[in-house]
């Protein structure tokens, strides 16, 4: 049987079976066999996957940005919940949807306006242009290739077109602007009183039964908060670092061991005549510039200035014109033979024509600058400082240790540590969850003196560096526990009568007010009912004038229109509980007449504005409506 | 399946079937290749076009910015003619719209509506053409004409709260106050344009009874 597959094996169907294999293989490549299906996803938008780990990058950079934007003001609780994470899951959904939506359509970015947004980022630019370069780093940091951005910019472009189209074609019909210009800048005559609580206080008994029924229906309002007395210590390297002697010894170790810093090599100052020779040149070549180097040199020998002979000979293009002069040179710097040269040199000696790569060297040291070491005594201070700086920190980390220790081995005391460490033991004042004074208010350590360990075990806390940038730790623990607790009726029985009264008063004001409101209505006038009170008469105003409290215009404009010549009467509670009488006389329509073609072509912008950018919403809406967006259920280990 | 006994035979099989299928491979090759080099021709050549409306459309929103109509027409104009079956087609409409009620011409608005909704790429942006067109067919006072396309039109989902504004503006504008009313209420309460302006008109209405 082996014999008969074998031989099948090699009929051409075999080949033919094989080669169909390869295809797919060859075009699609084993990751995509592989890859299938493995990345959990957490939406399903029109059948597009939107992955979860793609869901995670929008997340944190979310967090980043609110972070950078709120600096210390960030509140992590606030940007850690899955609240956060939701909102951006339905941005990437609405993101999705309309990228759907207008590739749907039809709707393309052309490649100049995908120019126009490169040449326009001020991230890729340099000194205000468009820059190559820059570009070319912003893709590498990014981690994607220059076709990826771009075609994700595109994406992002196609997605903004149907937006700008609907905002830039709303239209505004004349009809629309003048019934919009007749309400927003509509006026109204008005006038006014304030009928104060304070007028209708009743200072008589309260029933105790009332007393007792308003403590029991509000009883969250009076309670003692939960809070803590604690007892701390604080280690701080400020007060380590003061008045530590400092060591000569060690002083003087350090500056051996930094000797080579402290030290300034010898220089030499050098001129030079070149005659160039090719490493490789022939030996005639070789001979006849050995020769041009020794006139060079019987010249000088014969008493011609260095300098003028430089000038005229020397085929160095960098020193001929300065003489030949090269500056002064360090070690390392020049060609070994030249440098050998120069350095075996006395001052003011002519060197021996000096082969190197570049030709044929005369050398002439003009100027020894000898090795200098900077003293002790020079630099003594400023390894005081490092020494001092460096002890104190290590110092403090050196504390930091044992005093995380020592609380720890000792966990029902700090007394051990205090008494070892020699730190003084501090003791607060009550402590609320929202923190106390200095080091207490950091949000670390009050959190740290609720924490179950701490406030329920009674043990000591762990050490805490509340400001990452300081060398300040606190270790603390508890010493006195109260719990949020219902306040007696005897302590706030006083307070509820205020509140009683107050609420009362103002109560009594309303109905006064609505008393009133009905003799208006019944044809009397403000002014002869406004006994004590006097009445404001504030005129024609619009919706947002300054001279009219706000409570006022809100109720005057929420009035129904003045008919046939009738006023119309409303009243209110203002902010403060008294009570406010309005009268209505006359309301004027906004007049169009009033404004010139600029102000009328704003108006018409801004309405065409709000209605536009507001269609585009509801078209979205329209387009979830109508999609199939599956959202997977999150499991809450993902959101943590 | 038959078993070849010398490699002359497998040869001899082999040139066999060639003589005979040969020219059938070749030819399906031939078609598949074109197929396939035609259809990516045919691809690009779709997605230069697109470029091009969309290049040509965001250049008539900025002359439509400029308030310049006769330029404003002249391209929608072109674009129109090049690619008036792409969306684009119908966006344009939608421009050309505004174009023609800056400048006065009511009918031509009109027909650019229309245009828009019958052409509309999405059924959402035909919802917008009509609620537009139903503003300018009010603004014209015909309102059993903007009535009746309301009714046609408003078929429930989001787009729902928009026309019921509108509605609360012709029922108004024929003096029926309560009916307005509740328009308006229904209108802000679930999410309309410019709820700001509803509110003050609702607010404007004369008292009930």
């Amino acid at each position: 049987m082996l014999q008969e597959i074998r031989e099948r094996a090699q009929g051409w169907i075999a080949w033919a079976i094989v080669i169909l294999i390869t295809i797919p293989f060859a075009l699609w490549g084993i990751q995509s066999y592989l890859g299938v299906g493995t990345e959990p996803i957490v939406a399903t938008v029109n059948g597009t996957e939107i992955k979860t780990r793609d869901l995670d990058m929008r997340v944190e950079e979310t967090r980043m940005r609110m972070r950078e934007r709120l600096g210390a003001a960030y509140r992590p609780e606030l940007f850690e919940g899955a609240a956060l994470r939701d909102q951006v899951l339905e941005g990437m959904i609405q993101e999705q949807l309309l990228l759907q939506a207008s590739l749907d359509m039809g709707l393309r970015a052309s490649s100049l306006e995908l120019q126009g947004a490169i040449l326009a980022n001020p991230a890729f630019q340099r000194d205000g242009r468009f820059d190559k370069e820059t570009y070319d780093r912003m893709m590498q940091l990014q981690g994607m290739s220059a076709m990826q951005y771009e075609e994700s910019l595109r994406q992002r472009i196609v997605g903004t077109q149907i937006q700008r189209a609907l905002v830039a074609s709303e239209l505004v019909t004349e009809q629309e602007l003048t019934g919009a210009v007749h309400l927003d800048r509509q006026q109204r005559r008005l006038s006014y009183l304030r009928l104060p609580k304070a007028e209708f206080r009743n200072d008589s008994p309260l029933p105790e039964e009332e007393i007792q029924a308003w403590y029991e229906s509000h009883a969250d309002r009076y309670r003692t908060p939960e809070r803590v007395k604690l007892t701390y210590m604080v280690l701080d390297a400020a007060q380590l670092s003061a008045g530590q002697p400092v060591d000569e010894e060690a002083l003087r170790d350090r500056y051996a061991e930094q000797l080579e810093t402290f030290r300034t090599p010898e220089q030499r100052r050098a001129r030079h005549i070149l005659v160039t020779l090719d490493q490789g040149a022939d030996q005639a070549a070789e001979a006849e510039a050995k020769a041009r180097i020794e006139a060079i040199r019987a010249r000088l020998t014969a008493g011609e200035a260095f300098a003028t002979v430089a000038q005229e000979v020397s085929q160095d293009p960098g020193s001929a014109s300065q003489g030949g002069d090269l500056g002064l040179l360090g070690q390392g710097v020049m060609d070994p033979a030249f440098e050998g040269a120069t350095f075996a040199l006395e001052l003011g000696q002519l060197s021996e024509p000096v082969r190197t790569p570049f030709g044929y060297h005369l050398i002439e040291v003009t100027q020894i600058q000898p090795e200098t070491l900077k003293p002790f005594e020079e630099v003594r201070d400023q390894l005081a400082t490092e020494v001092s700086q460096g002890s104190t920190e290590s110092a403090f980390y050196d504390m930091a240790e044992r005093l995380a220790n020592l609380v720890y081995e000792h966990p029902d005391s700090l007394e051990p540590a205090a008494t070892a460490l020699g730190l003084p033991l501090q003791t607060s004042d009550w402590v609320g969850r929202e923190g106390g004074a200095d080091l207490l208010a950091s949000p670390k350590v009050v959190a740290a003196a609720f924490s179950d360990e701490v406030l329920r075990e009674g043990t000591n806390s762990d050490l805490i560096e509340p400001e990452p940038e300081v060398l300040r730790a606190i270790v603390l623990r508890v010493t006195e526990h109260e719990e949020a607790a219902p306040k007696p009726l005897a302590e706030v029985r006083e307070e509820i009568i205020t509140t009683l009264r107050e609420r009362k008063a103002a109560e009594a004001a309303q109905v006064a007010a609505k008393a009133m409101v009905e003799r208006l209505q019944a044809g009397e006038t403000l002014a002869s009912l406004a006994a004590s009170q006097p009445v404001t008469e504030a005129g024609l105003v619009a919706r947002d004038s300054a001279a009219v409290p706000a409570d006022v215009l809100d109720l005057a404009f929420t009035l129904p229109p003045v008919a046939a010549g009738a006023p119309r009467y409303g009243f209110r509670p203002a902010a403060d509980g008294d009570a406010l009488v309005v009268a209505v006389t006359e309301v004027v329509d906004g007049d169009l007449g009033g404004l010139d073609e600029a102000a009328l072509q704003g108006t018409r912008r801004e309405l065409a504005q709000v209605l536009g950018s507001s269609y585009f919403d509801t078209l979205l809406k329209d387009m979830a409506f109508r999609a199939k967006i599956e959202r997977e259920p999150m499991g809450e280990e993902q959101s943590r | 399946m038959n078993v070849y006994e010398t490699d002359e035979e497998k040869v001899e099989a082999i040139k066999g079937w060639w003589k005979e299928n040969g020219l059938s491979v070749a030819g399906g090759l031939a078609i598949g290749l074109a197929a396939v080099f035609g259809w990516r021709a045919w691809v690009d050549h779709q997605e230069g076009q697109a470029q091009q409306a969309s290049a040509a459309f965001e250049q008539l929103v900025a002359t439509v910015e400029t308030g310049n109509a006769d330029a404003a027409r002249t391209q929608a104009r072109l674009l129109l003619e090049k690619h008036g079956d792409s969306a684009y087609g119908a966006l344009t409409q939608l421009m050309l719209a505004k174009v023609e009620i800056a400048a006065q011409q009511p009918q031509a608005a009109r027909q650019a509506l229309e245009q828009a909704m019958a052409k509309a790429p999405e059924p959402g942006l035909a919802k917008v053409a009509a609620l537009r067109l139903a503003r300018l067919l009010m603004a014209q006072g015909e309102r059993e004409a903007a009535l009746a396309l309301i009714a046609r039109e408003d078929q429930g989902g989001p787009f729902a709260a928009d026309f019921a504004a509108l509605r609360g503006d012709l029922a108004l504008a024929s003096g029926r106050v309560a009916e307005a009313r509740a328009d308006y209420e229904r209108a802000i309460a679930q999410g309309a344009a410019n709820t700001a302006l509803l509110r003050l008109k609702l607010e404007n209405l004369p008292p009930a009874g």
